[in-house]
């Protein structure tokens, strides 16, 4: 088993069962559904960063994926 | 087996060409999402109420398939750079299993939700809801039959370590597009 890709799933599953907490039990508060996005968006980085090894590539390919995450967050919070 | 120069903006993990396909799947899929949220404008309890009729439950369990089968996705292809075929191998099956569970629960959502009425054209929501899944769903077979294609080419000699990754990365591209789908389809509403 591969320590480091372990880490990384289990913070993954970690922050799914936070997210689900915040859903459950702050449903339709517009700060917590950003809150959600925001972990969301954590668990998109690691899985890019970690599971495809992005963290390996041309800082290019990382400032792209980054960009494009705050892009998108910051859009849906401000229109939710 | 040959080393990659992953530090050259030419060769991201994967390839720059499946990296092409990964930002503008992104982007397709980003815009629909932001258009399905834009169109909440003075009309979110709408929007409340078709979202109520979805089970976050089925989506969380899907999340943590997706997340578990990347996981064994991501330990196959380091198995495979090591040269360890036979338990990389292990781990592809494991992977393949994983996007398979994802599949049925998702054909149990689909029944209920068709069962119930919930169709195509019911609301703007449900139009959302069935062609932003419906088409994370034809990925996800694409990349099974991508990921089925790799477990009988792997074991040949002359495997390549870029068809492995290129395959892992459109695997993993699922996974994103999901991270993105479940958080605004199922819980945000």
């Amino acid at each position: 088993m591969e320590r480091k890709e372990l880490y990384t799933y289990l913070t993954l599953l970690l922050l799914t069962v936070f997210t689900a907490y915040f859903a459950n039990n702050y449903h339709g508060i517009k700060i917590f559904s950003i809150l959600i996005l925001i972990l969301s968006g954590i668990k998109f980085l690691l899985v890019a960063f970690n599971f495809m090894e992005l963290k390996k590539a041309h800082p290019f390919w990382k400032v792209l994926l980054v960009s494009y995450l705050t892009i998108f967050i910051s859009i849906v919070s401000i229109l939710l | 087996m040959k080393s990659i120069n992953y530090k050259s903006i030419y060769y991201p993990p994967g390839g720059i060409l499946l990296w092409i396909l990964i930002f503008l799947e992104l982007i397709t899929f980003g815009v629909a999402l932001i258009i399905l949220v834009a169109g909440t404008d003075g009309n979110i309890n709408a929007y409340y109420e078709s979202a109520s009729h979805l089970n976050a439950t089925y989506g969380a369990i899907n999340t943590i398939f997706l997340l578990t089968s990347g996981f064994f996705m991501a330990t196959s292809v380091k198995l495979f750079k090591k040269g360890n075929i036979k338990k990389a191998d292990l781990y592809l099956k494991l992977t393949m299993m994983f996007g398979a569970l994802f599949l049925l629960l998702k054909s149990l959502e689909y029944s209920e939700k068709i069962e119930k009425g919930f169709v195509l054209g019911y609301d703007t929501f449900f139009n959302f809801y069935w062609l932003l899944t419906g088409f994370h769903v034809i990925h996800i077979l694409v990349g099974l039959v991508i990921l089925l294609l790799l477990h009988f080419s792997m074991k040949k000699p002359n495997a390549l370590v870029e068809d492995f990754e290129a395959s892992a990365a459109f695997w993993h591209m699922c996974d994103l597009i999901w991270l993105l789908l479940f958080p605004i389809l199922y819980l945000v509403f």
